[in-house]
């Protein structure tokens, strides 16, 4: 509801805590509509994609159009189970944390397609600067769960030595960039990397996210621009999933622009994604792909999803919008939309769902034991000494001296 | 050995390293074609190509974002701010990600990447290219600052930064780039064909850092300066008679406090010069360090000689630069104490 | 600055020299009035000479071991200016200086008075009280750190310095205040040293068993007796200067002679006591045990057969043995079978003293110090040198009658000292 009585405009959601869900102005193209043009079209023949949604499973399951992936049903299998574990982790770790076992998780409940498709359509040539809602990459490339909950109880035995907030991940050798807590910074480091890579001559591809309300900040803008004029091998990703903590998108201008459509000020390939299709997420990733390959550099791609929990466990987000607005996102579930899919094309069923649920549940259930059996947050910890490594590459005087102080 | 003015020093600590390293890469605002508003990356694109150096957008941001993620494919890229003034929009990328990058990722990510800039007054630059921010810089932790004060350690410290694997932000005295400078302004500009540290060898050499260096021996007072100040403290010093001794610092991190603290153990008596604001200033670290190491040692006050606590104006350029007149005043002030 | 030589003072009654036993100091070491520079060995015994100024040592008069003549150089000082109250010095350089000699570690300077070491002329020529005192006051002193920790590290209280400038105390003041301090008791007794502790082994664990086993085991009692030497040293003085190219003669010698001729009237005091078997042997030689300090403790080297020799022997064979206890070269045959012993402290000796009693013998004799004073000669207030004799005996054995008597009989002798000689 726009208030022109006031003199300056303050865009508003649709729906307050209280009201009912809309998604009106939403335009969602049946799965299939749009076109697949080929990976290496000119920039100025694409300049339509940012205003449409690229969807390939309908609501039966099916896929549809061009833009279907030929996919192997064990990656699509492989890829639900990543889904499910990360729901199931992001559960327990909630709920650890009102137990006081960590100081802060995040969710990524209703976003999990993207990081699993991602992780599945790019090979092991890739690093991912990503955001810190995409706990499914590192599930679908088997990032080990004891050093993943390690770190979220910051015990004695957390790979990054109690240094970094819970849930800031850092793992090189399964392709994911050290997250830090500031919003868009790295989206530069993409490019940065896709630029050397280009300069080494390397086939290496860098994948950055960064969600609907960092795309507002200036390093933000200063990637693009960089990662237009270097042509940087690099698949750069908006993750608009409606919310940036209280915040609607329409305060990062959602409402004037698609955000696939700051491709167009780039002179870059603009795609707008259903984020909670797996197979449109897969699909769109290696269409990018194609265009690194074929050497016309970055592609800019918007996937639309929602944030069906808070923003974290501060974040209680039937405050700021209606408490069943989740339900009524018109996208649906990426969880439920492929196992619908896999079960439509006969390669899964109900009873296998429920059973390798149970068995993700005990897979998680026995590490998070095995961490809690460490330790958890404040009961165990580190060594103090690890505080003061890793500043420099060599430690330097001062932190010896203060090491003294503390004696050790 | 061939003599050189800074700027050509550094331009020379360039070509070594491009010519050693392919995996050295040089870009920033107009550093490229054009070889840089003070000539330092001159000659270079031609030599080594337009992948080797080349310019970028203005988005100091970007600029520093871009190193970093190139560092941490395994490049070392040396970007250029065109002035420090402008270091700004960059700063979150210094801050928020390369000083912590390594420390946030247990050691698997590290940005070793040389900002360099241009810094310092003397050249009535006004506000925006004049600033000297390195306490700013100080108080960063995970990152180095390195400046030099002539030719030689121009070229030895910033092949010595490119090879750290740490952030380093090497700051060029801007007013020395092509010749000495003492702040002695009523006599005719010199030329750094005077000055033996303008002997600078070919080839591939380094200046460790957080090592200072002792310019002048002296037993009556320590004098502590960096960059362009080492100069105008000399001349101080000579104006003043007494027989001060005076510390290149070098590095402010890593900072070479060992050689800072014998020296002011062995004088009692301590001055500070640096250019900027003194407010907050780098000499405030220094004072504190020097009161809690060599407090017994003391026969005075520690005196910082510093610019004042406004921004870098433009008409009052040399009542706002410290000059020798305000050094050799600090020195019987606290030599008379 | 002002060369000050310092000569070796007569420490023995009329020694002619003395032997360098130990150097306190090296050349080049800053020192201070009353401070410690060297033991010097005389006859009778070890005396440590103490520095009458301070200064920086420039020359040694010898090796240890040498024999300085009486009144020739032991050392040379280089004195701090010789007037009073010197004009103040650049503190930076004094403290500079200081910090310097003390090997650049500034908690203890050690910045020494520039004064002379003549308390009098301190008294008479320095600055009035109440240019150096501070006046009662309730403020904080103000000084800088340098300042402090040199007042600190010298025990001088801020509070009693005057600040020369009214605002704040600086090193001339606090130099000023020294010079003017120590002779007016503002000088702190000394500074807190560090605990020691020393191991009793070797050699003097076996004196420290000695010892208490004789007090243990033997009923000391004490007898004191003044004797008028005045004559015995105007003889010695004239044997010494006929002497030719023997050495000088001592006390010693002499009081040998007369503790061996009373000996044969007195047995019971040259005697051992077995006193587990319950037998007194009362020897019919004197071997003479000279109790004498070394480096490395106490010792007993014994004159052999002494009622057998003379002044000049007895000399002799004191110096020998004393020579050869301090060097560490006696035999164990020289350091044993005493059956009586003399301790002599020469100038230390004091008065009167109860020494322990070299067990198993039941007797020690312990000269004391000689000394001049008036005695009443027939009605008449005349200067007499007076020493007074201490002996320890073996109550179980030794009567005081005895001991008494026996101490008679030497008296007798030195009194009238032809009686040494005749028979």
């Amino acid at each position: 509801m726009a208030e022109r009585e006031r003199g300056l405009y303050i865009p508003a959601p649709r729906a307050r805590p209280g009201q009912a869900p809309d998604f009106s102005d939403m335009v969602i193209p049946s799965a299939g509509a749009v076109r697949r043009p080929p990976a290496d079209s000119a920039e100025s023949e694409l300049r339509h994609l940012p205003y449409t949604l690229i969807r390939v499973l309908d609501d039966d399951g099916c896929a549809k159009g061009e833009w279907a992936p030929e996919s192997d049903v064990d990656m699509l299998r492989q890829g639900l189970r990543a889904m499910m574990k990360t729901r199931i982790i992001d559960d327990r770790m909630f709920r650890a944390h009102r137990q006081a076992k960590t100081t802060f998780y995040a969710k990524s409940t209703g976003e999990e397609a993207i990081g699993a498709a991602q992780a599945l359509a790019l090979d092991h040539k890739v690093m991912f600067f990503s955001s810190y809602r995409t706990l499914s990459w590192l599930m679908l490339r088997e990032y080990p769960l004891i050093d993943l909950f390690n770190q979220i109880f910051g015990n004695a035995r957390d790979p990054l030595q109690g240094r970094q907030l819970s849930i800031l991940y850092s793992a090189r050798d399964y392709g994911f960039y050290a997250l830090s807590g500031n919003l868009g910074s790295r989206f530069g480091h993409a490019v940065g990397w896709a630029m050397a890579a280009a300069y080494r001559k390397s086939d290496a591809i860098a994948l950055a996210h960064v969600g609907d309300g960092t795309s507002a900040e200036g390093s933000f803008h200063e990637a693009m621009t960089f990662a237009s004029v270097y042509k940087a091998p690099a698949i750069l990703c908006i993750v608009n999933n409606q919310w940036a903590i209280s915040s609607f998108a329409g305060i990062a201008g959602a409402r004037e622009v698609t955000f696939a459509a700051k491709a167009l000020a780039y002179g870059v390939p603009g795609l707008r994604v259903d984020g909670n299709d797996f197979l449109a997420v897969m699909a769109a990733t290696r269409w990018a792909v194609e265009r690194i390959r074929a050497g016309l550099g970055a592609t800019l791609i918007e996937f639309v999803t929602y944030r069906a929990a808070g923003h974290s466990t501060s974040d209680d987000p039937s405050k700021y919008r209606p408490a069943e607005e989740a339900a009524h996102w018109p996208l649906g579930d990426p969880i439920h939309r492929l196992k619908q899919h896999l079960i439509a094309i006969g390669e899964w069923s109900d009873s296998r769902h429920v059973q390798a649920e149970t068995e993700l549940i005990e897979q998680v259930r026995s590490a998070q034991k095995e961490a809690e059996a460490i330790g958890t947050f404040g009961k165990s910890k580190p060594p103090v000494r690890e505080m003061f490594e890793g500043v420099f590459k060599d430690p330097d005087w001062r932190v010896l001296e203060q090491r003294r102080e503390l004696g050790i | 050995m061939p003599v050189m003015t800074m700027a050509h020093a550094l331009n020379d600590a360039l070509d070594v390293k491009l010519g050693q390293d392919p995996d050295t890469l040089i870009f920033g605002q107009d550093v490229g074609y054009f070889g840089g508003v003070f000539r330092v990356t001159e000659g270079l694109q031609k030599k080594y190509g337009l992948e080797r150096c080349f310019d970028t957008p203005i988005a100091e941001g970007g600029i520093i974002a871009a190193a970093i993620g190139m560092g941490v494919f395994g490049l070392r890229p040396v970007p250029e701010i065109q002035f420090v003034d402008y270091l700004w929009p960059g700063f979150d990328q210094i801050v928020s990600e390369a000083s912590r990058l390594r420390y946030r990722s247990n050691s698997q990510f590290w940005a070793p990447i040389t900002i360099r800039a241009p810094y310092g007054g003397g050249i009535f630059g006004g506000m925006t290219h004049s600033q000297s921010p390195e306490a700013i810089l100080a108080h960063v932790t995970g990152i180095k600052t390195v400046i030099p004060s002539n030719p030689y350690d121009a070229k030895g410290l910033l092949l010595a930064s490119i090879e750290d694997d740490d952030p380093v932000i090497f700051l060029e005295p801007k007013r020395l780039y092509n010749g000495p400078f003492d702040g002695r302004i009523d006599r005719p500009v010199r030329n750094w064909a005077e000055e033996p540290t303008a002997d600078v060898p070919g080839g591939h050499y380094t200046v460790p850092l957080g090592k200072a260096a002792i310019v002048r021996e002296g037993g009556d007072i320590t004098v502590l300066a960096y960059g362009t100040m080492v100069h105008v403290a000399r001349a101080g010093i000579e104006d003043s008679g007494y027989d001060a001794e005076l510390i290149d610092l070098r590095s402010i991190v890593p900072l070479d406090v060992d050689t800072i603290v014998a020296s002011v153990e062995k004088t009692g008596h301590c001055v500070i010069v640096h250019e900027a604001s003194r407010f907050g200033g780098f000499g405030a670290e220094l004072s504190a360090l020097i009161q809690e190491r060599c407090f017994v040692h003391l026969e005075a006050p520690i005196e910082r000689v510093a610019g004042y606590d406004t921004p870098y104006p433009h008409t009052f350029e040399w009542d706002y630069f410290p000059g020798p007149a305000r050094v050799s005043a600090a020195l019987r002030r606290v030599l008379e104490f | 600055m002002a060369r000050f030589e310092f000569r070796l003072p007569d420490i023995g009654e009329g020694i002619a020299e003395a032997e360098i036993v130990r150097w306190h100091v090296r050349v080049g070491d800053r020192i201070s009035e009353d401070q410690g520079v060297a033991d010097m060995m005389t006859d009778k015994a070890t005396v440590e000479m103490e520095s009458p100024v301070s200064g920086i040592i420039t020359e040694l008069g010898g090796e240890v071991g040498d024999r300085v003549p009486i009144g020739s150089p032991l050392l040379v000082i280089e004195t701090d200016d010789v007037e009073a109250f010197p004009p103040a010095p650049e503190p930076a350089s004094t403290a500079k200086a200081e910090l310097d000699a003390a090997g650049g570690l500034a908690p203890e300077p050690e910045h020494t008075i520039d004064s002379p070491s003549d308390a009098e002329s301190v008294l008479e020529s320095g600055p009035e009280m109440t240019e150096v005192i501070a006046p009662q006051s309730e403020a904080r002193p103000l000084a800088s750190p340098a300042v402090r920790a040199r007042a600190k590290a010298l025990g001088v209280d801020l509070a009693h310095v005057k600040a020369q400038d009214g605002k704040r105390i600086r090193h001339a003041d606090l130099d000023i205040f020294l010079s003017y301090g120590a002779a007016q008791g503002y000088r702190p007794a000394g500074a807190r040293r560090a605990d020691e502790a020393i191991k009793i082994i070797g050699m003097r664990r076996r004196i420290a068993e000695k010892m208490a086993a004789s007090k243990r085991n033997i009923p000391h009692f004490n007898y004191v007796e003044e004797i008028d030497v005045t004559g015995l040293e105007a003889m010695r003085a004239d044997l010494n200067a006929n002497r030719g190219d023997r050495p000088k003669l001592t006390m010693l010698p002499f009081l040998i002679v007369a503790i061996c001729k009373a000996l044969p009237d007195f047995p019971m005091m040259n005697a051992r006591f077995d006193d587990e078997a319950g037998v007194v042997t009362r020897h019919g030689a004197v071997h003479l045990g000279m109790a004498t300090q070394t480096d490395r403790g106490l010792m007993v080297p014994v004159i052999r057969d002494a009622q057998d020799r003379n002044i000049w022997q007895l000399s002799a064979e004191i110096t020998r043995l004393a020579e050869a206890a301090r060097s560490g070269k006696a035999t164990s045959e020289e350091l044993s079978g005493s059956t009586l012993t003399i301790t002599s402290l020469g100038p230390l000796g004091g008065i009167a003293s109860a020494p322990v009693i070299n067990r198993p013998e039941v007797a020690i004799i312990g000269p004391n110090r000689v000394v001049e004073r008036p005695v009443i000669r027939n009605g008449e207030i005349v200067a007499a040198k007076l020493m007074n004799l201490s002996i320890s005996c073996d109550h179980r054995v030794i009567d005081g009658w005895d001991a008494a008597s026996y101490v008679q009989a030497v008296r007798k002798m030195l009194e009238t000292p032809v009686l040494l000689f005749a028979d």
